[in-house]
């Protein structure tokens, strides 16, 4: 069982990837708060009792499902329902063996003089916005499996969908992503 | 592919940085919350733990003397509570016995209780 302090130290490392996380779902930094702060209540209350080594998954699980709850709550707007239909599961799980091998190392922030740090802004800001144009799917595999260091089977899990599915929802946005990049003079 | 998502990812975590105070204050307010919750949870599963455990010492080595204990006292009561209601009913019945027994052995009639013109003349009498 976690205690407090571990529960307390999870939550601590993981609530601000959290919120950006639901931000770019939901776009609305008030009801990325709410997704977060519901998240971290179910998790407490439900789950407090769990070992800390199963905290992760738990919280994506519960993360991802408290962001689709708040889209099944905009019921009201038409842009709700393009989002939900790219919330659910296609079938064509095809098999990406590139996504199979390990992750490079990140590259550190090698330059911390102010033009670079100016680029590195511009860079991210575009990132995001590209990223928010993501279909849903496809934004939560990708964050999954290259911010939050998942796994394939981990990643399929926290989706209710296949392995195959999860690559290629990787592959589409890895692509998408790339192109949009490229289109806009980024190249990472 | 992989490095492309990876740098991706190192250009996000670039973004943690940049969440704003007011965010990042409501983010720990929400985080201390949520502790709350679990002590709350945790605080309200208590009492049924130890009425569990209350129960399973009763069902564990309570002894002889320990249940005799327990019930010994009880069966006094109501062997207790049997007698004296046993009493009170034969204290009644002896009342009721003597009533009657004057009622029979007395010179009036037992039909003149009956009548209401004798209620009315020792009511009068009794006034009197």
């Amino acid at each position: 069982m976690a205690s407090e302090q571990e529960l307390d130290a999870f939550l601590r490392g993981v609530e601000k990837r959290a919120f950006k996380r639901s931000l770019y779902h939901v776009r609305n930094q008030e009801s990325a708060l709410d997704i977060v702060q519901d998240s971290m209540m179910k998790l407490a209350e439900h789950y407090g009792h769990k070992p800390a080594a199963e905290l992760p998954m738990l919280f994506q699980r519960i993360l991802t499902n408290s962001t689709l709850d708040w889209f099944r709550r905009q019921k009201t707007q038409n842009a709700l329902f393009t989002r939900m239909g790219d919330f659910e599961s296609n079938q064509d799980g095809g098999d990406f063996d590139a996504l199979e091998s390990l992750l490079l190392d990140r590259d550190p922030n090698q330059n911390d003089n102010p033009q670079n740090q100016a680029d590195r802004a511009q860079t991210l800001r575009v990132i995001e916005e590209e990223i928010q144009e993501l279909p849903a799917r496809q934004r939560e595999a990708f964050l999954m499996r290259y911010w939050e260091d998942m796994d394939v089977a981990e990643t399929a899990s926290t989706m209710g969908c296949s392995q195959g599915s999860v690559k290629t929802h990787c592959f589409r946005a890895v692509a998408a992503l790339s192109k949009a990049l490229r289109a806009r003079g980024i190249f990472l | 592919m992989n490095q492309f998502g990876s740098r991706i990812a190192s250009h996000l975590d670039d973004a943690l940085q940049g969440v704003p105070r007011d965010v990042a204050e409501r983010l720990r307010a929400a985080r201390v919350q949520a502790l709350a919750g679990r002590r709350m949870t945790e605080a309200a599963h208590a009492p049924a733990v130890v009425q569990q455990g209350g129960s399973a010492a009763l069902q564990g080595g309570f002894g002889f003397w320990g249940w005799a204990a327990a019930v010994l006292p009880l069966l006094a009561l109501t062997l207790g509570l049997l007698g004296i209601g046993n009493f009170q009913e034969q204290l009644r019945a002896i009342e009721i016995a003597d009533v009657d027994a004057e009622l029979l052995t007395g010179d009036l009639p037992t039909s003149a209780y009956t009548d209401p013109g004798f209620a009315e003349y020792l009511k009068v009498d009794l006034k009197n």
